[in-house]
């Protein structure tokens, strides 16, 4: 049966969702398509007037140049920073988020601060940061972007986690510990395990909130850990000749995103809307 | 009573021990130094740490680049969310019932919301090149004849280009909640108002908005919150030009503090984004009856 | 020796008083059931002898050791709960030996225990699978299991039957009987349903307010109450109660019916009472009437039949009153007959204090 009103003579119907759902598929689909299509284009496909469709061969060469140049190694620099601190941010938030549920740690007072950091807006707080990050020598470190990253990513963990945790029967965990858990085992053994998709969704999003940063990235770091969206920034030098680096380097940074989502998208869709449907 | 203790008392203070350290130093660290500094007149020249009363604040007054980051922020949020809502509704509608090759389409709809911002603006850069890009071809192609448009560069292109751009980013993302959102819409009620005859604004208005309300104020809520921090896409398209013509709050607050070192006045932006920020969110949660 | 003893419990949770200040010792090997309308606090007091709620004032012992501020894991104790909780990623056997592997038993011990607990409750063959494959009655079984696999000094049951269809509870019920006489552990078992509690119990232990309002042998409580509570609470249908006034060696009902006063009561003449007379002990008119009981005309009024037995609304005193009586014995609504009503058996309440007398 439909579901919501508007249902009738389903063939016609039917038809016409399938044009206009290959109209929208094609209209969100050209942009990331034509992204990839330079990555793969000779110099002078990508020059040519009027603009060629489709490289007339996939060839590597613009990849190669990156690996060469060394380019590359930003994605890595990118994929550590992101990995770590969804690591930590996991470990901290989901601790700190059990504690907010089953013992009601702080009231609700706590648990809406924390939420409010949500809101805040990285601008806001980017520039003393970089000059408390100057005094401590954590510009362009490895351990100055994980720290920001994880304490930037806790207040959406501890939320989302929150949410999972609340739904986990509270006797699993009464019965672990009348068999003999601590509470540590109890967290290791009957949450986590109960939590597990909930882990997974809130992991990758927080590893694409990471993987994104670009502001951040562009204040606190100089050459030693650039991540690959300051790398693409680099590439904007006003001429179009390092247009194929735009492109390789921005295919390098989507592709393990796209692969995580792929995945994990059947855990995603209560993560992207912050708890707000459940499932 | 005894002496004794119940031995797990401060196990739970154990647990959000360091996730509170860490918020406290990014988060209520710079705060905290903000509204000090704030108060001096500390710049690229001049490191005066006295105090400077409401100097800077009242510099904000004055400051009509401000207020004009502030309109540019307002206008492409105006505009890039009600479609974008709007949008996602539809084709969230689109895309409810059942259609072999759903899961697909939906797939691969979602592509631009999780590529980086910044690609997606690199994306657009490239897209909008006025003599290689695609665009302007196919503009050309409906228009019959050739087009040259400046799109990151023409005063009256600039601003379609970023919320383009924008739009083309987050609809996916406001499509995917909103079809969950929907799928969720309990069936038994839309039957019921079928049979008493109710058309499909009707049963709309009055149990589909209702049902999948608290869904779509959250999601109106963080895109609201994203659009008034914008800066990757604008980064990558025009970097706030021609002139500052599309110069947002974030792009502003950047350049008054790490391209004229401007650190006491930035500080004082910085607070008057979280106080706008503050009242709109507090206002919305309210309004939206977000608040339990 | 007593396995379990509660000295002075009291519980708080802000400013509700959920338990009152509770004396029990509850001796080894004893089967326990503490019964009680919803809000009792049953359930609490189970709970804090668990260690998963603390207690605000009071002691706590089991085996002799004083556990009041022990974590659970410590204590010595081993918990069934109302809703299974069985681990959905485990299998029936990972289930079972959950508390054995945290209390670091050794894996061929494990795989012994396993197999000889999952034999007394006959899910052998289950062992294999997980809890979503399960059906109630099997789930309640692999939560049993998991109880009795350990050594526990004491076993505690939350309401472990009630979310079973009434067939499957009876079947439990004669299980969970079947094991506490195999295993001869201290049991301490919650409920709210009183015919549970009847079968199951060495001992009822009847709460109300977070107070004990009386604790004994099922047939004690059920043949002695020392209140009204009490005498309401247990049985079904339940006791009748009808106004009545002490005269001499009788008590009068409203409309002159005289019944003789039962024998232990110490009602003086001239007194207003409740007369409390069970259902089971009125019976239609035999040949003759026994000594202590009487025999009143009546005209049934309603008869529901529940299959070998009927119940029967009769008006007595002014008021309607139910007898349990055999089904072929029945008779039609609007006919008249005289029962002849067992009062050896009665009790006598003072509506004042709502007292036995």
């Amino acid at each position: 049966m439909s579901a919501l009103p508007f249902h009738r003579r389903p063939g016609p119907r039917l038809a016409f969702r399938y044009v206009l759902a290959t109209l929208l598929v094609i209209v969100f689909v050209f942009p990331v398509y034509w992204l990839f299509s330079i990555s793969f284009k000779t110099p002078d496909e990508i020059f040519a007037f009027p603009p060629v469709w489709y490289p007339a061969s996939i060839q590597f060469s613009n990849y190669r140049v990156l690996f060469k140049d060394g380019d590359a190694w930003t994605v890595w620099n990118s994929l550590v920073l992101a990995s770590v601190s969804t690591v930590f941010a996991m470990i901290l938030g989901t601790i700190a988020a059990y504690s907010l549920v089953r013992f009601k740690t702080g009231g609700e007072n706590l648990a809406v601060w924390i939420i409010s950091q949500r809101m805040m807006p990285p601008v806001a707080i980017v520039f003393p940061i970089f000059l408390l990050y100057v005094y401590l020598g954590w510009v362009d470190t490895f351990h100055g972007l994980i720290i920001l990253y994880t304490a930037f990513s806790l207040p959406y963990v501890i939320w989302m986690m929150r949410g999972y945790i609340e739904d986990i029967p509270l006797e699993l965990e009464e019965s672990a510990l009348v068999d003999g858990c601590t509470r540590w085992e109890v967290l290791w053994k009957v949450v986590l395990p109960m939590a597990r998709s909930g882990l997974f969704a809130t992991a990758v999003f927080t590893f694409i909130f990471a993987w994104n940063d670009f502001l951040f990235a562009l204040v606190l770091t100089r050459t030693e850990v650039t991540t690959y969206t300051v790398q693409v920034t680099h590439y904007f030098g006003g001429q179009s000749n390092f247009w194929a680096k735009i492109a390789a380097m921005s295919v390098l940074g989507t592709i393990p995103v796209f692969f995580t989502v792929a995945i994990m998208q059947r855990y995603l869709v209560r993560g992207i809307s912050m708890g707000a449907v459940k499932g | 009573m005894t002496a004794a203790v119940h031995p797990d008392r401060n196990f739970k203070y154990w647990l959000v021990a360091p996730a509170i350290f860490l918020l406290l130093l990014i988060g209520l660290f710079p705060l905290i130094y903000s509204l000090v500094v704030s108060f001096m007149r500390i710049d690229m020249m001049d490191t005066d740490t006295s105090f400077a009363g409401l100097y800077n604040y009242a510099n904000l007054f004055k400051d009509a680049r401000l207020w004009w980051s502030l309109a540019h922020t307002l206008l492409i949020t105006a505009i890039a969310l009600p479609v974008e809502l709007l949008l996602g509704l539809a084709m969230a509608y689109l895309f409810l019932e059942r259609m072999p090759g759903r899961q697909l389409f939906v797939a691969l709809l979602v592509l631009p919301t999780i590529i980086s911002p910044i690609v997606a603006g690199a994306t657009w850069r490239l897209l909008f090149d006025n003599r290689y890009g695609p665009i302007n071809q196919i503009v050309s192609f409906f228009a019959g004849e050739r087009m040259d448009l400046l799109w990151t560069i023409n005063p009256n292109l600039v601003y379609p280009a970023i919320i383009f751009c924008e739009i083309w980013q987050w609809t996916p993302f406001m499509f995917l909640i909103l079809l969950a959102a929907l799928s969720n819409v309990d069936k038994s009620q839309l039957e019921a108002a079928e049979i008493d005859g109710a058309r499909f604004w009707r049963s709309f208005r009055y149990i589909v908005v209702p049902a999948i309300w608290p869904v779509m104020a959250i999601a109106i809520l963080i895109r609201g919150l994203d659009l008034f921090r914008i800066f990757d896409i604008i980064w990558a398209l025009t970097q706030g030009g021609p002139g500052t013509m599309t110069e947002t709050i974030s792009i502003y607050a950047y350049v008054q503090g790490f391209k004229q070192f401007e650190t006491s006045y930035t500080a004082a932006i910085a607070f008057l984004v979280i106080a706008i920020l503050t009242v709109v969110c507090t206002w919305a949660i309210r309004r939206m009856g977000l608040a339990k | 020796m007593s396995d379990l003893k509660i000295t002075n419990l009291h519980k708080h949770y802000g400013a509700f008083h959920a338990v009152k200040g509770i004396n029990l010792e509850v001796p080894s090997g004893e089967f326990t059931v503490l019964v009680g309308p919803s809000g009792c606090g049953k359930s609490t007091l189970l709970r804090t002898i668990a260690g998963l709620e603390e207690a605000s004032e009071g002691s706590v012992e089991i085996g002799g050791r004083d556990v009041t501020y022990a974590r659970p894991r410590d204590r010595d104790i081993a918990m069934v709960f109302q809703n299974y909780a069985l681990y959905p990623y485990l299998n029936v056997k990972d289930n079972i030996a959950f508390g054995l592997r945290a209390r670091k038993f050794a894996e061929p011990e494990v795989e012994k225990r396993v197999a000889r607990a999952a034999e007394m409750l006959g899910i052998g063959h289950l062992l294999q699978r997980f809890p979503r494959e399960l059906s109630g009655g099997q789930r309640q079984r692999v939560a049993i299991g998991r109880a009795i696999v350990r050594d526990a000094i004491l076993y505690l049951f939350d309401e472990p039957l009630s979310n079973l269809d009434a067939q499957l509870r009876d079947d439990m019920r004669v299980e969970i009987k079947r094991l506490h006489r195999e295993l001869g552990r201290t049991m301490v078992y919650v409920t709210h349903d009183q015919i549970e509690a009847m079968t199951l119990a060495d001992r009822i232990v009847l709460l109300r307010d977070g107070i004990i309002e009386q604790q004994g042998a099922p047939l004690d409580l059920f043949e002695r109450p020392e209140n009204r509570f009490v005498a309401g609470f247990l049985g079904s249908p339940k006791m009748n109660f009808v106004k009545a006034t002490v005269k001499g060696k009788t008590v009068a009902l409203a409309d002159g019916t005289a019944l003789p006063l039962p024998q232990q009561s110490k009602a003086k003449s001239g007194q207003a009472v409740l007369v409390g007379i069970r259902p089971q002990y009125i019976a239609l008119a035999g040949p003759r009437a026994a000594a202590g009981h009487a025999r009143v005309p009546v005209v049934i009024e309603l008869v529901q039949p529940t299959g070998s037995r009927v119940h029967v609304t009769l008006p007595l005193g002014g008021t309607s009153i139910v007898a349990d009586l055999a089904a072929h014995d029945v008779s039609k609504p609007g006919e008249k007959t005289h029962i002849d009503i067992d009062m050896t058996r009665a009790i006598v309440i003072d509506p004042a204090t709502e007292r036995v007398i």
